[in-house]
């Protein structure tokens, strides 16, 4: 079972494919759960604190804006986890869950300079470019167990 | 928008219990079995969860344990056309719960723009095959040239 960054990280296909094949999707809804479920926060969406541009402090610099540094507080613990990520291109205006086109491009950097297998993908818009990103994720994923297994 | 963004919403046990987990169930285009169908098995299921049943599908709630259990069960009914994704705010929190807003839930959006190519994806888990797809290149310049000299020439 491989831990697999996806992006965007909220995506129904993406997150259903992997789980399909056995492994664990890092989606935001996890930790969008672990944060609302924190006695100290009971008002989401305005549940950025104080703690959470300093935290992002370890995934972007001072200068950058706390809007990314708080958006990053969320996800950068997810990239933290990857063992392997999938990223989607090229998706239409809105999709996604961050908000932030910034926070996005600095969460794709970092995933990619992760040193880790990274799958790149464009969204697809008709029958046969999603039959070639299905065959594309299987062929990724069941890569990733075959180098899993000889590992162990 | 303010009583939204300042609502603090009285809580159960269960939504501060961090075991306790949402996923969404999504029924595919030309799927086999209808939003009552999973609704009803889930029933049958006998599991202490929190059953809903929503336009695209239902949403359940409980230990992540049953929520898991349920899913693998459920996914049987139609395993190409249910696709299944974590919540994090539990079903009818005031605080994403479309009933208290002004509009779409947060996430609705994107939701939308998947199920579009959802079909897509079903009948690729259904009959996998493999496609090769044709780059789309730019006109060549000389052709573009010579075209553009036929049309004026046509033009004349």
């Amino acid at each position: 079972m491989v831990k697999i960054a996806i992006y965007p990280p909220n995506s129904l296909i993406l997150a259903d494919l992997l789980e399909r094949k056995g492994h664990t999707p890092l989606v935001l809804q996890k930790q969008i759960r672990q944060k609302i479920k924190d006695p100290e926060i009971d008002s989401p969406p305005m549940n950025i604190t104080e703690e959470d541009p300093i935290k992002g402090l370890k995934y972007a610099a001072i200068e950058v804006p706390s809007g990314v540094r708080g958006r990053m507080a969320i996800i950068g613990p997810l990239i933290d986890e990857a063992e392997a990520a999938i990223v989607v291109d090229g998706a239409p205006y809105g999709f996604g869950c961050i908000g932030c086109a910034r926070t996005n491009e600095l969460s794709i950097f970092l995933l990619r300079n992760k040193d880790i297998p990274v799958l790149e993908l464009t969204y697809p818009t008709n029958q046969d470019e999603t039959y070639a990103m299905v065959n594309e994720i299987n062929e990724f994923v069941d890569s990733l167990e075959e180098t899993d297994k000889e590992e162990e | 928008m303010s009583q939204n963004l300042t609502m603090s919403p009285d809580l159960g046990t269960e939504d501060w219990d961090p075991d306790v987990i949402t996923r969404m169930i999504f029924i595919g285009p030309g799927a086999h079995v209808s939003e009552q169908e999973v609704v009803s098995e889930f029933h049958m299921l006998g599991l202490p969860l929190t059953i809903k049943n929503t336009c695209y599908g239902s949403m359940i709630s409980g230990k992540s344990e049953d929520v898991y259990k349920a899913i693998e069960e459920i996914r049987k009914l139609d395993p190409n056309h249910i696709f299944t994704k974590e919540r994090g705010f539990a079903p009818g929190d005031p605080r994403r719960c479309r009933g208290h807003r002004f509009g779409p839930r947060e996430g609705f959006h994107q939701m939308e723009k998947e199920y579009r190519i959802l079909g897509f994806v079903s009948n690729a888990l259904e009959n996998p095959k493999e496609v090769e797809i044709e780059e789309k290149k730019p006109v060549d310049v000389d052709e573009f040239k010579k075209i553009m000299n036929e049309c004026l020439e046509n033009k004349e």
